[in-house]
């Protein structure tokens, strides 16, 4: 299908393209089938169908166009949706948050497309790699910053947790198969424009890998629930983009798939908890997955793979990953240090939901909202199928990436043992230290406040200042300038003009009278004056003959 | 030679209803003669059909004297036209009367002179022409038996005397100097003729057909005849005859072309459309206002007729606003008839009183200014353009500054429609139907201009 004439590109499906349609579309059904649990209206719907199909349209656009009308789509929905409950203000004002943040970093996008034109004269996603320098490299500069502020990778990650105040199907989504999943599929999708510029691919891994060191501190740092999977959310994704920049495109198309369903279903577990109990903090949720037990159990299984515990999906995938960017020892170093941090937040969020309370008996879940959990525990339990040996390389054919090394048997294993052992203390030790800077998220907001947001209002406010002063003080005066020469106008000048106008209109009248006077009725005085006039004509034929 | 009496089949028809008029007229009882304005119109209409069926031939020479051209197709019909609507007009008012067979014959005769002056291309013929649109007309003047139009007669008759003499002196003149009477042989006399004797003569001529078109220095009749005159007559003499006699001054000039012509017509057109406004501006009674803007109206057709010959543009001008003009004239004399007053007082609140009429005498007089889209715009139009085409600019400026003056008292006479009407309107259905008839054919011929100037 073409979309622009003249403009090669439109929709097409290949193999990393239907990956991520059959992930959005299996998420989509279980988030859907849940949040008709929850009795949402016809607006919630809509907006949830068309936030899918705007997702649906970024990954099958085959160049940049479409690919950018599908990502501004999203973009507008998740405002909509995070800004579902219009009547709470602080929902808005979070909506406009996230919205505003996406929106400055997509920007880049805009720039790459115009880039593209200029520079490889098509805006085939295809094509990109092939351009000259500069254009090149200003291109994968733009793509960059679009896909990492969609994806809340540093240092666009705090409007996740804005995010946060959306309803838990829209969590669900838009931590999954959506929105945050786009910015990776577009690193993934890119990667050998990436690759071709240098610099471009390092800049992405060490992005990645620095969101998930330090978002996996963030979350280990929460004391809420969702606050704790948001920041999960972002360091996940950062092992995707650390896969992206490293060329690990199998395994981080994989953990994307995984991850879709680990977090797809953690979050309408605390959907769950949050209808039921009414809270999302964690030192409330004590106990919670012990009350009912398809939920607690799924949430069990979703929070051991999230930990990366052998032999769940999230396990394996990262695995792939990290072997992927085997290449840098101090990569390899950070990429298991966040691994670690992983084991350790989800470890804190499953020692507060199955710690043992008094109290607080069994409560009844609707079957429309248990039944999505069970297909995605299974999910995230077996997904790291996607990593056996025989498996994996049917699934590199499929996306049409390299064969790449598998991992060693020693990366699962050091892995594996990181993740229990670590898992194993967190139960142990039961205290999490909980410093300021992660529990605000690096105050990367209120940074953003000070240093972009604060500026631009004054320089906006200032602009006003100056436009009502000066612009329009220009403006008033003008007018007053002319009022006053109007009014100088009409006392020396319109005086004198009508004076001019009362005296043609006396002097047409005298002529008038004049002009009356031949006619005096008296035939003789006619008959002189025609002899007059003719003798004078005959004069005149004379003169002109 | 060609000598086919049916290529003048609209004259003879004209002719034709005359002496049937007449005759039956003599046999008719005098309280019922109501088949002579019949017969009247029935020639009128028959003579219109065969101009028509006329206009789509080719020209042609009739007897050597009377060209059939496209001068001659638009006198015919805009005269016969006219003519019947002055009959239609004038039927009403002489209904009864014991000379009404005599009012329409005069009618026709004098009209039928008309045709002949813009048709004849000899002297000879059209100082006979002349006659025959005169004598009549005088006669029409002094119908109603009173003291103004006793009056009116006498001045009209005294002023054709003096100037159809001179009239007749001229022609004398110019045959004489010209070797023939005929335009072609003309033209190449006048080439040769000692210029004094043709200026002279030229001038001399030009006094009986400036009198005809009500023109200076042949205007003086025109206020007088217009005010002392039945309203019907009046109507009739300040339309019709000019019709003739521009078509009289066109022909002359393009077909003769003798020195000077240019600026001897540029001159008196300058002169009588200024003397025309300038005297209508004080006029508070509405036949006299008529008759000077007649005046003046006749100084800007005569701007065409000085550019005989000059440019391509005069022809077309002349003949459009000769036309625009006559339908104009008529439907502001209609509604005067239908009004039945004659001071500009008696014609406050008629926009209320009878919205028709009212309506109908604001499309005539803003004709008259030339405001789109009548058909004296166009007319106006085209003569600016010959004007500036034949490189007479000044005339062009003194044609619109008389124009912007003209507004003043076409306005006077307007604004007093939108007041309160003083008392209850007159009924005169078929002057107030013909009054909204020329209003709708000037807007339809200012509106389907192209197609009228294409055809």
């Amino acid at each position: 299908m073409t979309f622009l004439p003249g403009w090669p590109g439109g929709l097409a499906v290949d193999g990393l393209s239907a990956v991520l349609l059959v992930t959005l579309g299996a998420v989509l059904a279980a988030v859907l089938a849940f949040a008709a649990g929850q009795g949402y209206g016809a607006r919630f719907f809509g907006l949830m169908l068309l936030f899918a199909a705007a997702m649906a349209v970024t990954v099958t656009a085959t160049d940049l166009v479409l690919l950018l009308m599908g990502w501004e789509v999203m973009g507008a929905m998740s405002y909509a949706l995070i800004g579902y409950e219009w009547w709470d203000e602080r929902r808005v004002r979070s909506a406009g948050v996230a919205f505003l943040t996406t929106r400055a970093a997509d920007m880049g996008l805009y720039a790459a497309a115009g880039f593209a034109i200029a520079g490889a004269h098509s805006l085939r996603l295809d094509d990109l790699a092939a351009s000259g320098t500069p254009w090149r490299d200003l291109i994968a500069a733009g793509l960059v910053v679009s896909a990492l502020g969609k994806s809340a990778q540093l240092p666009f990650s705090f409007w996740l947790s804005r995010a946060m105040d959306g309803p838990s199907p829209v969590s669900a989504l838009l931590h999954s198969a959506t929105m945050v999943a786009a910015g990776a599929y577009l690193l993934i999708r890119v990667h050998p424009l990436l690759a071709a510029t240098g610099w471009a691919a390092t800049l992405v891994t060490w992005a990645g890998a620095a969101t998930a060191l330090v978002l996996g501190a963030v979350a280990l740092a929460q004391r809420d629930l969702k606050q704790l999977l948001a920041a999960s959310t972002c360091a996940q994704i950062g092992f995707m983009v650390l896969g992206a920049g490293a060329g690990a495109l199998g395994g981080g198309t994989a953990h994307l798939v995984a991850h879709a369903a680990v977090k797809s279903l953690l979050f309408l577990c605390a959907g769950v908890w949050l209808g039921v109990l009414g809270t999302k903090r964690l030192d409330a949720l004590q106990g919670a997955a012990r009350r009912h037990r398809t939920v607690g159990a799924s949430f069990g299984v979703g929070a051991l793979a999230l930990a990366g515990v052998p032999p769940l999906s999230l396990w394996v995938t990262k695995d792939e990953i990290l072997a992927g960017a085997g290449g840098s020892p101090a990569l390899l170093a950070v990429g298991l240090a966040a691994s670690v941090l992983s084991a350790a937040y989800a470890a804190k969020a499953l020692l507060a939901a199955f710690r043992p309370v008094a109290g607080g008996g069994a409560f009844r879940v609707p079957l429309a909202q248990q039944a999505p959990l069970v297909p995605l525990a299974f999910a995230a339990a077996v997904l790291g199928a996607l990593g056996l040996p025989p498996v994996a390389d049917a699934w590199r054919r499929l996306l049409g990436v390299p064969d790449g090394s598998g991992p060693g048997a020693w990366m699962f294993a050091l892995s594996g043992v990181l993740a229990a052992l670590t898992v194993g203390a967190v139960m142990a030790v039961r205290r999490i230290p909980e410093p300021a800077w992660a529990l605000h998220w690096l105050w990367l907001e209120d940074a953003v406040s000070a240093v972009v947001v604060r500026p631009a209002f004054a320089a906006a406010r200032g602009l006003a200042r100056f436009d009502d002063r000066v612009v329009d003080g220009a403006v008033r005066g003008a007018a007053r300038g002319v009022q006053a020469v109007a009014g100088l106008a009409g006392r020396r000048v319109e005086f004198r003009v009508g004076g001019l106008v009362a005296a043609v209109g006396r002097a047409a009248r005298g002529l008038g009278a004049l002009a009356r006077r031949p006619q005096t009725g008296q035939v003789h005085m006619y008959y002189a004056q025609a002899a007059v006039v003719l003798a004078v004509l005959v004069v005149v034929a004379v003169l002109a003959g | 030679m060609n000598e086919n009496p049916a290529d003048l089949a609209p004259e003879l028809c004209v002719l034709a209803a005359a002496v049937a008029g007449l005759m039956a007229g003599m046999f008719l009882p005098r309280r019922r003669q109501w088949p002579v304005p019949a017969v009247c119109s029935a020639g009128l209409v028959a003579g219109l059909a065969f101009a028509g069926a006329a206009a789509t031939r080719p020209g042609l020479m009739a007897f050597d004297a009377f060209s059939v051209d496209a001068i001659t197709h638009v006198t015919r019909i805009t005269v016969l036209g006219s003519t019947l609507a002055v009959v239609l007009l004038a039927a009403g008012r002489v209904r009864g009367h014991p000379r009404e067979s005599e009012h329409h014959v005069l009618i026709l005769l004098s009209a039928l002179g008309t045709i002949m002056l813009g048709t004849s291309s000899d002297l000879l013929v059209l100082v006979a022409a002349y006659l025959l649109a005169s004598i009549p007309a005088y006669a029409l003047a002094g119908f109603g038996k009173d003291a103004p139009g006793t009056e009116a007669a006498l001045k009209y008759y005294l002023m054709g005397a003096l100037l159809g003499v001179l009239m007749l002196g001229g022609v004398t003149l110019l045959s004489g100097v010209g070797r023939g009477t005929a335009y072609p042989v003309l033209r190449a006399g006048l080439a040769g003729a000692p210029p004094a004797a043709v200026a002279a003569g030229l001038v001399a001529l030009l006094a009986g057909l400036l009198f005809k078109a009500g023109a200076a220095p042949g205007h003086y009749w025109v206020p007088d005849v217009t005010e002392g005159a039945p309203p019907a007559v009046a109507a009739f003499v300040t339309t019709v005859p000019k019709i003739g006699a521009f078509a009289a001054l066109y022909r002359f000039g393009a077909e003769t072309s003798p020195d000077g012509w240019a600026a001897l017509l540029a001159v008196v057109a300058a002169a009588t459309m200024t003397l025309g406004n300038l005297a209508a501006f004080g006029q508070d009674n509405v036949r006299r206002l008529l008759a000077y803007s007649t005046v003046s109206q006749a100084g800007y057709l005569l701007v065409p007729v000085a550019m005989a010959g000059r440019t391509d543009l005069a022809r077309p001008a002349l003949l459009y606003f000769v036309a625009a003009y006559a339908v104009t004239n008529l439907g502001a004399f209609a509604v005067v008839v239908a009004a039945g007053r004659d001071d500009l007082a008696g014609y406050a609140g008629l926009l209320r009183a009878s919205p028709l009429l009212g309506l109908s005498l604001v499309v005539c007089l803003l004709g008259f200014v030339g405001t789109p889209p009548t058909a004296v715009f166009v007319g106006k139009v085209l003569m600016f353009g010959a004007a500036l085409d034949g490189d007479h600019a000044w005339l062009a400026v003194v044609a619109a500054v008389n124009t912007v003056a003209s507004v003043f008292y076409y306005l006077r006479w307007i604004v007093p429609l939108f007041r309160r009407p003083a008392g209850p309107p007159r009924r005169a259905r078929g002057a107030t139907a013909l009054a909204a008839a020329a209003a709708l054919l000037s807007l339809a011929l200012g509106i389907a201009a192209g197609a009228a100037l294409a055809a």
